[in-house]
């Protein structure tokens, strides 16, 4: 997939979905397309291009340039290919005299305003204005510059990432059709009429200052330098690209890495990616400078305690410290003392050789991964009731559904490629119900607002879905024959006992959600009744006490009404991470081989075994919290920590430090020296993912492709680094290629049988299963019957948290992301995207805030039954009354010391999303805030003398 | 220290009865919830709470029978 640089194929006006061909002649061509295409695509289709410039195959046909003009006999005059349908029989010619002589006219007039600095331009090369110009033969402009013309407007150069100069623009409105329909924000708009006509970013003064969300959409969309990234002004154009999938949130949007030699000067979203089809969002598409960032560290160190100075070695040195200091604990402590965490940031070939180091090399199954702290109650909710730990459906289903249910998420900000897809079908008229206690963006959004919105208190969701499926159930809504011919019917007959209890009842349940019962009948009637039901669901779900319990209750929800099996349905988790499904279905949960498959079955540990050459431990290992307790007990003293910053994103930060404080070695392999590996004494160096080959799964069980677009800096992929230790440690890795490693994955996996890097550059990706039954993988599960047979309805019985408000901790904090940072904001707080985020903030009540004279900016302390911090007040009505919400991408802000080790009661799935606390008025930091401050400083100076 | 240790795991499981009290009769949630522990519990911490299973530590009744019944299943091992 390395290939020169060319901008990717744009037929013109998109793909007509119609199934029913129609044939037409174009310049004497018979030409076969989908009823409902235009002229333009047809012509496209058959390699005839015909000249536009308001024309793009991301947008609908907009008519407004004159430049496509053609001629279709038996038709007056000359109709825009862009607009004009193709019917049976037409005939279309896209060249004569004439057409040239009204092309070349209408391209005169937009050159008479257009700078001629074609040769200085950056754009030079790549300007769709420039090639128009030559496609139309145009040689003179007989007008002159001299009149009235727009070519000294000033530059709008506040959005870090792109430009906007007026002077180029030729107001063919691409842009704002792109903000309008691609993404969903409506930020941009044309103002003016005839002449005075200009692109405008609203009412405010500048992109920064807009509601621009920086997705650079009008940016792939501008056929001329008038928005243009300000890396290509900088570096020119690029001369190769390389094909590659996203390392930020599941969503896993396939890009172009568009290089100049080893350097990325432009990340294009791939139009023939199938998660994203072309979009992209602020982190994607600008947030990669991280990867060359200065304090990228890439030499091996070591060190004998977390008071030495770093020492850089060789890597040869570095495995061999670790590998003997690991070997050295079990000899003292035991063959259980020591354990890894892998990474959902890592490929799938990282993390499968992660665990197959811990149950191979170790001889435990101490291996977790941080799924644990998100998505290991999907796991377990959707493995319990359906048979499968992952989501139902494809992205491109929801534009099939009729109802979408958002529950604890918040796709726009989280997930933005599927939020604009959400949005888009929002706009086209299928309903919402969003069950968040914020007011998230779709609640209320440009064009689209929810039907309804239940602000759960949280920590209740779970009474919100029994009380939903009680009124399908109650008013006999539910899907009668689904049920009996997919479901376990004793079950369900139990269940339907235990749901119909009037305890259920949405009159009873809304003293504990707050949610009005009136708006939580209605909601379920919309659900059950409104056609197509779609359920997508975030860490709102599973991060509480909880989790498991509210999972299975959504699954319940959707069998109940038949919304499972089918395009535009389904129960979808949306996860945080690039490669948590990935992650999960690589082995790495303690309890699971590769595939989710218990340990403890002799027949999966004989397949392994007989692969592997080792006789592996029956019993499940540590999980994470088992870890760190074990740790404090000083049982547990040795841990591989891939790719994960347990120190910065892990509940109840003071109680996560004592365990790496008491470790005897901590091994972390990361990009940076992140909080985790200031508690080291062996750093590894990471690559980013441009810098190594492998795959990711998205939250659509997608695999996709990672293609080393450069190499990696440390001299090591991660696997090559994991490879080494696991050798040094006694094992016989061999791998020239991670391409081996899945090979091997597909040897042992039922679910990956059909899959090689092979077969994914052939169909660009495949969602698993993808095995002899369905080669080609399977975009939509439990079509015809569950992957369990039949669909189970679990007992969902509401247990409160013990994190109950009070009089000292009256107020519930709730946490989660914004769009320009991501997760532990390792890699986004290295880019310019803290520009929109340079702080995390605590989002107030206003009514909460006057309670405590506490005014928008102010510090407050937020103080937990665990710790305390300090963060400015953003008093907002987004958060409801008795809720406060902040977010944990700023090390310093300390939002997990004040988490508590509440966690799942089937998973330890950490409950991030409730902690009771109370708020004040401050005047400094916190002592743990003070503390880090003077720790980080240390373990800056030591790595200082590593590297002098 | 062991009693921190006890103390902790006892928490866990008593979480574990209670949220799944409601899934059939008292033999059914017994077995599902020892079978919880026998399939996600790491060896040491099932040891740990079947040493327990005469002992009074805080478990409810379905618990210690849980703890009971999966002290059965470590000895069959």
């Amino acid at each position: 997939m390395l290939e020169f640089y060319e901008p990717q194929a744009d037929f013109g006006t998109p793909q007509s979905d119609s199934e029913t061909m129609v044939t037409l002649s174009i310049d004497g061509v018979q030409v076969t397309v989908p009823e409902g295409s235009s002229v333009m695509r047809a012509a496209s289709e058959s390699g005839i291009k015909i000249p536009r410039l308001c024309a793009t195959d991301s947008l609908k046909s907009f008519g407004s340039c004159r430049i496509c003009l053609v001629e279709i006999e038996g038709r007056r005059g000359f109709p825009a290919s862009c607009t004009t349908t193709v019917e049976a029989g037409m005939q279309v010619n896209t060249q004569s005299d004439e057409i040239g002589k009204l092309r070349r006219n209408v391209m005169e007039l937009y050159i008479s305003d257009h700078p001629l600095d074609c040769l200085t331009c950056p754009t030079n090369g790549d300007c769709e204005l420039q090639d128009t110009a030559g496609e139309v033969g145009l040689r003179a402009v007989r007008y002159g510059f001299e009149g009235d013309n727009h070519l000294v407007a000033e530059k709008d150069e506040s959005n870090p990432y792109f430009t906007f100069d007026p002077s180029k623009c030729i107001v063919c409105s691409r842009c704002v059709r792109a903000c309008e329909e691609t993404q969903g924000t409506f930020a941009l708009t044309i103002d003016g009429r005839g002449f005075e006509s200009k692109v405008s970013v609203g009412p405010a003064d500048n992109f920064m200052d807009s509601d621009c969300v920086s997705c650079g959409a009008c940016v792939d969309a501008c056929p001329t330098a008038t928005l243009t990234e300000k890396s290509i002004i900088d570096a020119g154009k690029p001369e190769h690209s390389v094909v590659t999938t996203c390392a930020y949130c599941g969503v896993g949007c396939s890009f172009k890495a568009e290089m100049k030699g080893n350097e990325v000067v432009r990340m294009t979203p791939y139009k023939d990616g199938k998660a994203n089809e072309g979009h992209a969002c602020v982190k994607g598409r600008f947030a990669f400078g991280y990867t060359t960032h200065k304090d990228r560290i890439t030499k091996p160190m070591i060190r004998e305690s977390i008071e030495d100075p770093w020492k850089e070695v060789s890597w040869d040195e570095a495995v061999t410290y670790t590998a003997k200091r690991f070997k050295d604990i079990q000899a003292r402590h035991g063959r259980t003392s020591i354990g890894a965490i892998s990474s959902s940031r890592c490929t799938n070939e990282e993390v499968y050789l992660v665990q197959k180091m811990v149950r191979t090399g170790f001889g435990n199954n101490n291996i977790d991964t941080c799924a644990r702290v998100c998505h290991s109650p999907t796991g377990f909710g959707l493995k319990t009731t359906l048979g499968e730990s992952a989501g139902t459906q494809t992205f491109a289903s929801v534009a099939k559904a009729d109802v979408i249910i958002v529950m604890g998420a918040n796709p726009t900000e989280a997930h933005p490629v599927f939020g604009s897809r959400l949005k888009r079908r929002l706009r086209e008229g299928a309903k919402l119900i969003v069950i968040d206690p914020r007011q998230i963006e779709l609640v209320n959004a440009p064009h689209i607002s929810a039907d309804y919105h239940l602000p759960v208190r949280p920590g209740t969701n779970v009474t919100v879905l029994n009380a939903l499926s009680h009124v399908i159930i109650t008013e006999g809504l539910q899907a009668k024959d689904y049920i009996a011919e997919r479901c376990e019917t004793d079950d369900f007959d139990i269940w339907t006992k235990f749901i119909s209890e009037e305890r259920h009842s949405p009159e009873n349940t809304e003293q504990y959600s707050g949610v009005p019962a009136h708006d939580l009948r209605a909601a379920a009637r919309l659900y059950a009744q409104g056609g197509n039901g779609a359920i997508f669901y975030g860490l709102g779900v599973t991060e509480h006490s909880q989790g498991s319990t509210a999972v299975m209750a959504i699954a319940n929800l959707a069998m109940l009404t038949g919304n499972i099996g089918r395009e535009g349905v389904g129960v979808n988790p949306l996860r945080g991470q690039n490669n948590v499904q990935g992650a999960c279905d690589m082995g790495s949960f303690p309890h699971e081989l590769p595939g989710y498959r218990h340990i403890s079955s002799k027949v999966t540990r004989a397949l392994f075994e007989g692969e592997w050459g080792v006789t592996l431990d029956p019993e499940p290992g540590l999980r994470i919290p088992n870890m760190f307790d074990a740790a404090i007990d000083g049982d547990f003293k040795g841990l591989y920590c891939q790719g994960e910053d347990i120190a910065q994103s892990d509940p109840n930060t003071q109680h996560v430090e004592a365990a790496l404080t008491a470790l005897e070695c901590l091994v972390v392999q990361d990009i940076f020296l992140n909080e985790t590996a200031k508690f080291a004494h062996v750093f590894l160096p990471g690559a980013s993912f441009l810098e190594k080959d492998g795959t990711f799964t998205n939250a659509e069980r997608r695999i996709s492709r990672v293609r080393r677009a450069m190499p990696p800096l440390s001299g090591k992929a991660d696997w090559e680094g994991t490879m080494a230790l696991a050798n040094a440690l006694g094992c016989n890795f061999k791998y020239d290629h991670p391409s081996e490693i899945m090979d091997e994955i597909a040897r042992l996996t039922p679910t990956f049988t059909g899959v090689s890097y092979k077969k994914l550059d052939e169909l660009g990706s495949i969602q698993w299963p993808c095995n002899d039954h369905t080669p080609a993988g399977t975009p939509v599960m439990h079509v015809d019957e569950f992957v369990r047979g039949k669909g189970f309805f679990a007992i969902t019985e509401y247990i409160a948290t013990e994190e109950r408000a009070n009089r000292k901790f009256p107020l519930l904090l709730t946490t989660g992301r914004i769009l320009s940072q991501y997760n532990v904001g390792a890699q986004t707080r290295r880019t310019k995207n803290s520009e929109w985020h340079e702080e995390d903030t605590l989002e107030i009540h206003p009514h909460d805030a006057e309670e405590r004279g506490i005014n928008h900016g102010d510090w407050v302390g937020i103080q937990s039954r665990v710790g305390e911090t300090v963060l400015h007040a953003d008093v907002t009505s987004r958060v409801k009354p008795g809720v406060i919400y902040t977010t944990f991408h700023h090390p310093v802000s300390g939002a997990n010391v004040i988490t508590t080790d509440n966690s799942d009661w089937a998973t330890n799935c950490p409950e991030f999303k409730v902690t009771a606390v109370q708020v004040s008025k401050v005047t400094a930091p916190s002592r743990w805030q003070a503390r880090q401050k003077t720790f980080n400083t240390q373990q800056q100076q030591l790595l200082a003398k590593a590297r002098h | 220290m062991n009693a921190k240790k006890i103390d902790r795991l006892v928490k866990m499981i008593n979480q574990i009865s209670l949220n799944m009290r409601s899934n059939g009769s008292e033999d059914l949630v017994v077995s599902q919830v020892s079978e919880h522990l026998e399939k996600f519990w790491s060896p040491a911490m099932k040891d740990l709470i079947s040493e327990q299973e005469d002992n009074n530590v805080g478990l409810t009744p379905i618990s210690q029978k849980a703890v009971i019944r999966l002290a059965a299943m470590q000895r069959a091992k």
